[in-house]
């Protein structure tokens, strides 16, 4: 048991605060709209719900639980239920230390888009002029602006994984400060942590019911809203549908990361944790709807507006190849002009034809990635809809096309900005809350001050960290962020629930729930704990790994600078090599450990027995 | 001879009229967009407009040129209701001969935001075509204003993080004092109480009576 002056939270409301504010972040803002509108809009709140009641909630109670119970980090919890599996706490370690790794850089990308938004024109609205000022630069013209603000100007990305080129220094400054604002939230451990959630928390709820005010009353919000609501049912028959939303509802939680647990171990022995463990799981779905509402408003105007300027392009172009007057020509009867050109001139209309564009709404709304493709200099442009294409940097461009368009759109920025600063932050602390509590538990390291084991931790990340700073750390970063956590993830919780089910005894688990909340849990519970959840588990753990092996060599997105758009490429052997290292090395230490564990003990039982017959011996 | 009077009156309009024609090699072709950049304050196209068009350009091609241009000097033709035109310059000196393409596009470019100006336009809505604009160059300021708000929220951050520190390097040095003066207490009042006691104070031998006096 650990000791009795352990911090503790000020309130249960601080507790809450932190669990909101750590599950909360950017996935609830833009993988959940996205995944929505990919599966039918609002159909896919069904499987989503679904999944919540199965595999969310008990499992957030079971972390909530073990956390509270042994009051000591991921680490010592696991080892007191059994030494053979303190490895399942030490991969916790491993995959939050990874995750902390390469997080705060999604943090510096909010602050520098939030400090170029002081400006009298946001620098992703218009293309930066070229070197002998007849146009804007090439790339840019081929992408669009913000692409360009991204890839150039924000990470100044080299071609390939393998040319790395040198450290951005605006990227590298901002990560400095991302890691330096962390260390000031951790700084006192909990007792900081405590007073920084309550901002954290409620601050993005604010911006977004601002943003919700604001997207209702922008020009064709309505399109996209209603374009959400309308669920295409057939999309339930579909199995990748049910497995989008279980492990949406999965990492959403954050769980198995050793946070929840961290944050349960401050907690009073007798806490009401159930309660708290609903509220948190409903507020995370409900936050994650409540943002969809608000993003599709946003996709809906910038749809509009986009629809609109093709529109408008075609109107020019055949006022310009017609010679007709202005107003012949207004954005209603586009339609119905072409139509009777085509009919009146015939000849001259075919050869249009290759340059006219097909306007069309839907195709605006469907997917939220939409690029427009330059080809050449000349005027011929497609309207190109990219399914494969998904990051996180895409939430940046799409929203920052979004503000761009909209009046007063350095204050819409700075809000937004401030917002997902502080939804990251919020789940940074989480992060590394995960991996200095273990560590805090050691006794070799109980005389280190808080302020200093926090500073050491802070600063090795910031240093192996740098790495994503390069010009090529945005290829690093996506490696990091599709294999470092995702399958040793669903693997530490699969075992956390066997173990805790199996090994440790649902009996024993009852009556140390009963000791710290006064009633035993509800049939519902042991159902899910003892089956449905770790089938779930194993279902979606299958499907990783064949998805993995089905997918072949494993490719990422290449930004091309002379086409301005991303190029699906294959990863070089290295890049293989260490996708391999990240997915066995946070999952082996659970093997590891226990081998290690169970040398450690026939060693010391040899011992035992050899003292025990010297001592027979002389006695 | 009156004949000849009227052919050599005709001569320059029939001239002027072989000089300008539709994709003329040194003319160039002009669009106007006047109800897109101006909306309700939009003007009518008419000769008077035409004329301050010609005057503009006669001003570029002087100013370029430094020679004395005159409007007269500037042929427009083939106008269409898109308000597009076709026109080409003449040579001051002889007005038979056509200037050069390229210096009419230089004369252009360097004096193109004043010829917007003059017509209440913009490069997008007059255009030129074939000409490229001349875009404003972007006013780059010594700091970029990014790196002057982050200077400021790191400054603050590291004030706090070096406050935080210190209030708690201090307050451990309170605590440090406060103990040690607590233990120097404790033996003083320890040492007191075993000097005052040399034994246990016996209170039935005491004056004070528990029962009252009858």
């Amino acid at each position: 048991m650990a000791s009795d002056d352990r911090d503790n939270w000020e309130s249960p409301l601080q507790f809450v605060l932190a669990c909101v504010s750590y599950a909360v972040g950017l996935g609830n803002v833009w993988r959940f709209p996205y995944l929505c509108q990919m599966h039918g809009g609002g159909g896919f709140l069904i499987p989503y719900l679904v999944m919540l009641l199965l595999e969310g909630v008990p499992l957030f109670y079971l972390e909530l639980a073990i956390g509270q119970k042994m009051r000591l980090g991921s680490i010592g919890a696991w080892t007191a239920i059994s030494p053979y599996l303190g490895g399942l706490g030490l991969a916790s370690v491993v995959t939050s230390m990874y995750l902390c790794l390469y997080y705060n850089i999604i943090n510096a990308w909010s602050f520098w888009y939030l400090f170029h938004s002081f400006q009298s024109v946001l620098p992703w609205a218009a293309c930066p002029v070229n070197s002998n000022r007849t146009g804007p630069i090439e790339e840019c013209e081929k992408a669009t602006s913000t692409q360009y603000f991204f890839y150039r100007e924000t990470l100044n990305i080299s071609p390939s994984i393998e040319k790395s080129g040198g450290i951005h220094t605006g990227q590298a400054l901002c990560f400095l400060l991302a890691w330096v604002i962390t260390y000031l939230f951790i700084i006192r451990g909990v007792k900081s942590t405590g007073k920084v959630v309550y901002f954290t928390a409620t601050f993005p709820y604010v911006v977004l019911l601002i943003y919700l005010i604001r997207g209702m009353t922008l020009h064709g919000a309505l399109n996209g809203v209603k374009y959400m609501f309308t669920p295409k049912m057939e999309e339930l028959a579909n199995p990748t549908t049910w497995i989008n939303a279980a492990t949406q509802i999965f990492f959403s939680l954050g769980l198995g990361f050793g946070s929840l647990i961290a944050f349960a171990s401050y907690n009073q022995y007798h806490n009401n944790f159930e309660r708290q463990a609903i509220i948190v799981s409903l507020i995370n779905s409900g936050t994650s709807i409540f943002a969809s509402i608000v993003t599709f408003a946003v996709y809906g105007f910038k749809a509009t507006i986009n629809y609109e300027n093709c529109l408008d392009r075609t109107r020019i172009l055949l006022l310009n190849s017609f010679n007709l007057a202005e107003d012949s020509i207004i954005l209603n009867n586009v339609f119905e002009m072409i139509e009777k050109l085509n009919t009146t001139f015939p000849e001259q209309f075919a050869e249009l034809s290759n340059k006219l564009e097909d306007c069309n709404l839907e195709n605006e709304l469907s997917t939220s990635q939409t690029h427009h493709l330059n080809l050449g200099i000349s005027i011929l442009r497609l309207l190109w809809i990219t399914q494969a294409v998904e990051g996180t940097g895409l939430a940046f461009i799409v929203y920052s096309e979004a503000i761009k368009n909209m009046p007063l759109s350095q204050l819409w920025s700075v809000l937004y900005f401030f917002m997902l600063l502080m939804l990251g932050m919020g789940s940074m602390l989480g992060n590394i809350t995960a991996i200095t509590t273990p560590l805090r538990d050691f006794r070799f390291l109980s005389h280190v001050s808080n302020e200093a084991l926090n500073g050491f931790v802070c600063v090795l990340c910031l240093l192996l960290g740098l790495g994503f700073t390069t010009r090529s750390g945005n290829y690093w970063f996506t490696m990091f962020n599709d294999y470092g956590a995702t399958f040793s993830l669903l693997l530490i919780v699969l075992f956390e629930v066997i173990t805790v089910s199996y090994i440790y005894g649902i009996k024993r688990f009852e009556k140390d729930i009963e000791d710290m909340l006064g009633h035993r849990p509800n049939w519902f519970w042991k159902i899910m704990w003892g089956g449905i959840s770790p089938l779930l588990l194993i279902g979606l753990f299958l499907f990783y790994v064949i998805n993995y092996i089905q997918g072949g060599t494993p490719t990422y997105q290449a930004w091309n600078k002379d086409l301005g758009k991303s190029e699906q490429t294959e990863y070089p052997l290295f890049g293989q090599a260490f996708i391999g290292l990240l997915l066995v090395s946070s999952v082996s230490c659970i093997p590891l450990t226990a081998l290690y564990i169970f040398c450690q003990r026939r060693k010391h039982a040899q011992r035992q027995k050899q003292q025990r017959t010297v001592n027979t011996v002389a006695a | 001879m009156l004949g000849r009077i009227v052919f050599f009156l005709c001569l320059p309009s029939v001239l002027a009229a072989q000089l300008c024609k539709p994709n003329a090699a040194e003319g160039f072709k002009v669009r106007l967009s006047i109800k897109t950049a101006l909306g309700d304050k939009a003007y009518e196209w008419n000769r008077n407009q035409r004329f301050l068009f010609q005057a503009a350009i006669a001003f570029a091609m002087s100013h370029h040129l430094e020679l004395e241009f005159n409007v007269s000097n500037i042929l427009v033709c083939d106008e269409t209701p898109r308000v597009s035109f076709w026109f080409v310059v003449t040579s001051p000196g002889d007005p038979s001969r056509l200037v050069g393409k390229e210096s009419v596009e230089l004369a252009v470019r360097e004096s193109r935001s004043r010829i917007n100006n003059i017509l209440l336009l913009n490069d997008a809505t007059l255009e030129f075509v074939g000409v490229l604009p001349t875009l404003t160059a972007p006013v780059k300021p010594a700091t970029p204003s990014w790196l002057i708000v982050f200077g400021v929220v790191i400054g603050m951050v590291g004030a706090g993080i070096v406050f935080l520190l210190v209030s708690t390097v201090v307050q451990k040095k309170r605590k440090k004092n406060e103990v040690a003066e607590e233990e120097d207490d404790d033996e003083e009042a320890q040492m007191k109480r075993t000097a005052g006691n040399e034994g246990i104070y016996n209170t039935s031998f005491s004056e004070y009576d528990r029962n009252t006096q009858m």
